[in-house]
């Protein structure tokens, strides 16, 4: 049999009942706006469709497009498996998503102002004050500071998922140090090269612009001329997971990449040290956690950091990019009172939806959560990349009574959710040689300058390749997908 | 440009030049060994001298394991114990390079990263088995690769001359300790030996330079001990004798530190500079007709020098001393 008679790969391809395909409806017809993706595809048989995969795996190893696993052995590379089957956002849906994005990011911004300065939100009982108070994020002695350029949210990564009605809905704010942007832009240069006829014509838009836009939100901050100013990346360096991507991003706004140790305070200025001396920083795109910034300020039992940056902040001489915090408002427990903000700064309804939330500080809440383990997913309220978390429907009686106890001893660190049922999208199934549906989130990035704020028109698609897995984190085994967001016609 | 970047860029030129070059020897020394013509001679002993590792493969083997082709081989290719093995090497090299990738092109990482995915994989160590030239060849070529794109990609500013001074250093050390080991092999066992083993023995050291066709060129076929070490020693056109590579080395320091750069920069790197300054006048004193009957005082005092200016550069940059062992003198 020649490889042109063999079935396209999408042919037979059926989605889960009661889950929403991003490809395809119920009976397998591809979507409207899929168009140039379902093409693709209509013409790929499985052997064209493995070499193409192959072909894009060897060029990310080959490019070091590579993470490292936190509980691997130190310093483990792995690269974030991808798989080529785009995932499509129709231009229509693009735009009210990003609006509403964008009201959301405003309404945070307001938010965290306002906790670092008048705190009305909490005098008017918008927001309990003990959330913000009992908050591990909040750093009380930022008070009353407000930062360089006046921006706290630079760069925020909204999870967004979909439901089984095709919603799409806020599942979680990143507004600390989000990642995985380099794989948005490496993902779409590997199916570039792959693909390069059907996306010659594809009508998808670009992602490439993100460093530039990067580049010019750091320099709009700098408390000196923007255009003289010394931005810099500040990475912990090789050994950390997301080590590529400080890598990549300095690399490709043309930036130095700096550790802790390269840096130094004097009379509250920031300095670099080269080979021809100390020079000036004045904005710092940091990749480190709030506590490792300085030791001076932060935890004096460390010797991470660089002594005096945290004065020199507060001195306003260097932007610090997000500006430490921000954490108290990416809480999982403050997530509940988004839509809540949104109308209490804002004067307006939520464009987005979210996931109904049980917040286990509410004595009334923590009961029901107790009550129901078995149905809900419980979440640590400031961990990430899939730690801290209880799966209820598929966890055992064994994980379901660590995590009561572990609510019932501090239930302000926990909130539950019911588990969503995420939309799928194709995915290659390398084992089986053909495409099964995978569930499916999304990660949009939004960058804000001093003049406004920008939303990437692309985002990470995140996979969870194993079947019946509702868990995308690529330190729990997800992979990623190119997001095409289709252009205005 | 930041310090521990400078050290990092340093170390890439280091690491590269360094594989290419045992790389190179090794290939070189087991063409040696092939020849029908040199049955009884040791080649193998004097590889594991000049990589400065005797002492150590002496505490790993008995003494007799460096006559044997096949453990020296291993030892300077793939063991993870020796600092200075291929594989360590090349690691070194891909490490500190994705360490500094953002002042790199993205081809010389990807031409990086590419040797040591392929050296590292199963690919490599099945070539060792049925094709070891091939290997050696390989390594050559992708470091000579890499060292090209340095040159041919990267901004002609301060990461590049770092890089640059780390190839520069290395070879001028790697260079006098190979001059070194020859020179031993010839006053020992070529004594009173056919000229034709004495001529094979000087072109095998030519070769292990990558210096047979220049030497051709400036001797016009004529081969003597006197002319092969003045053309390694002093000839300031060949890009890996002790005089080319100490002036162009010396040629980047003051690029990268300019005299009239008065700042801390300076006087950090103001021993460096001397003693590379000294070593250059130094081997510009030597003539063809001047050079003294025994070599090997002179080839002791240059890695030496060489050793230290290294580490001054480390200390400038780092404020530690030099790192890894290819700096130990060679005392024999």
């Amino acid at each position: 049999m020649t490889e042109q008679t063999l079935p396209a790969i999408l042919d037979g391809y059926r989605p889960i009942p009661g889950t929403y395909d991003e490809m395809v409806d119920a009976a397998g017809t591809p979507r409207r706006h899929v168009g140039a993706a379902a093409e693709l595809l209509a013409g790929l048989g499985p052997d064209e469709f493995a070499r193409s995969q192959a072909l894009a795996e060897l060029a990310l190893i080959q490019q070091g497009v590579t993470f490292s696993v936190y509980s691997d052995q130190r310093g483990a590379e792995k690269v974030m498996p991808v798989c080529l089957v785009p995932r499509v956002i129709g231009a229509e849906e693009w735009k009210r998503t990003e609006r509403g994005l964008m009201q959301r990011l405003r309404a945070l911004q307001l938010f965290l102002d306002d906790v670092y300065g008048e705190q009305r939100v909490l005098k008017e009982r918008i927001l309990p004050p003990e959330l913000i108070h009992e908050s591990r994020q909040y750093i009380p002695k930022l008070r009353g500071l407000r930062p360089a350029g006046g921006v706290r949210i630079h760069i925020a990564g909204v999870d967004l998922i979909r439901d089984p009605a095709g919603v799409l809905r806020v599942l979680e704010d990143n507004l600390r140090t989000p990642s995985g942007v380099s794989y948005v832009l490496e993902n779409r240069t590997v199916t570039k090269r792959v693909f390069q006829q059907v996306m010659a014509h594809a009508g998808v838009r670009r992602v490439d612009e993100y460093p530039t836009q990067l580049a010019e939100v750091l320099r709009s901050v700098s408390p000196t001329d923007p255009d003289s100013a010394t931005p810099v990346v500040l990475t912990p360096g090789p050994f950390n997971s997301a080590y590529f991507e400080h890598s990549f991003l300095a690399r490709s706004m043309g930036l130095e990449l700096v550790e802790a140790s390269d840096l130094f305070v004097t009379g509250d200025e920031v300095f670099v040290r080269t080979t021809k001396g100390p020079r000036r920083v004045d904005v710092i795109y940091r990749r480190t956690d709030d506590a490792f910034l300085d030791p001076e300020f932060f935890r004096a039992d460390s010797l991470l950091g660089v002594p005096g940056l945290m004065r020199a902040y507060a001195a306003g001489k260097v932007a610090l990019v997000n500006a430490p915090g921000n954490g108290v408002a990416d809480d999982k427990a403050t997530y509940a009172y988004v839509p809540e903000l949104i109308k209490f700064f804002l004067g307006e309804d939520p464009l987005l939806g979210q996931v109904p939330t049980y917040v286990c500080a509410r004595p009334k809440d923590c009961l029901y959560v107790l009550e129901h383990l078995g149905q809900l997913v419980v979440k640590a309220v400031d961990e990430a990349g899939g730690y801290g978390m209880l799966m209820g429907p598929q966890s055992t009686a064994a994980e379901r009574e660590e995590f009561r106890q572990k609510i019932i001893a501090d239930p302000r660190r926990y909130i539950a959710q019911p588990r969503i049922e995420l939309s799928t999208c194709p995915t290659w199934i390398p084992e089986r040689r053909c495409l099964e549906p995978r569930r499916v989130d999304f990660r949009p990035f939004i960058l804000t300058s001093r003049t406004g704020t920008w939303v990437l028109p692309g985002g990470l698609t995140r996979v969870a390749l194993r079947e019946g897995s509702y868990v995308v984190n690529s330190s729990q085994g997800g992979g990623s997908k190119d997001t095409w967001v289709e252009a205005e016609r | 440009m930041i310090s521990r970047v400078a050290d990092h860029c340093f170390w890439v030129g280091r690491y590269l030049d360094r594989a290419e070059s045992t790389a190179r020897l090794l290939q070189v020394t087991r063409t040696l060994a092939f020849d029908a013509e040199l049955p009884a001679l040791e080649c193998w002993r004097p590889l594991v001298t000049v990589s400065g590792q005797y002492p150590d493969f002496l505490e790993r083997f008995d003494a007799s394991a460096a006559d044997n082709g096949e453990i020296v081989q291993t030892y300077l290719t793939w063991a993870p114990e020796n600092p200075v093995s291929v594989r360590n090497s090349i690691r070194g090299a891909r490490e500190s390079a994705r360490s500094v990738r953002e002042v790199l092109s993205g081809d010389i990482w990807q031409s990086t990263n590419q040797l040591f995915l392929w050296f590292m994989g199963e690919e490599a160590s099945r070539q060792y088995i049925q094709d070891r030239d091939e290997v050696y060849r390989r390594i050559r070529s992708s470091t000579q690769l890499c060292l090209g794109l340095v040159r041919s990609t990267m901004l002609h500013d301060s990461p590049m001359d770092f890089l640059w001074l780390g190839v520069l250093l290395e070879r001028v050390g790697q260079t006098a300790r190979i001059l070194d080991m020859h020179h031993h092999m010839l006053l020992g066992a070529a004594e009173g030996q056919h000229q034709i083993l004495q001529t094979a023995l000087w072109l095998s050291l030519l070769r292990a330079c990558s210096g047979f066709e220049a030497f051709m060129r400036r001797s016009q076929g004529r081969v003597t001990r006197k002319s092969v070490v003045s053309f390694l020693l002093l000839e300031p056109a060949f890009p890996r004798s002790l005089r080319y590579c100490a002036r162009s080395a010396l040629n980047v320091m003051r690029r990268i530190w300019p005299a009239q750069d008065q700042g801390v920069a300076q006087s950090v790197a103001a021993p460096a500079l001397a003693r590379m300054e000294a070593l250059d006048r130094w081997l510009g004193l030597y003539e063809e007709d001047t050079l003294p009957s025994s070599i090997h005082p002179l080839l002791t005092h240059v890695v030496d020098e060489v050793s230290q200016i290294c580490s001054e550069v480390m200390q400038g940059l780092t404020g530690a001393p030099a790192e890894g062992t290819a700096e130990q003198s060679q005392s024999q």
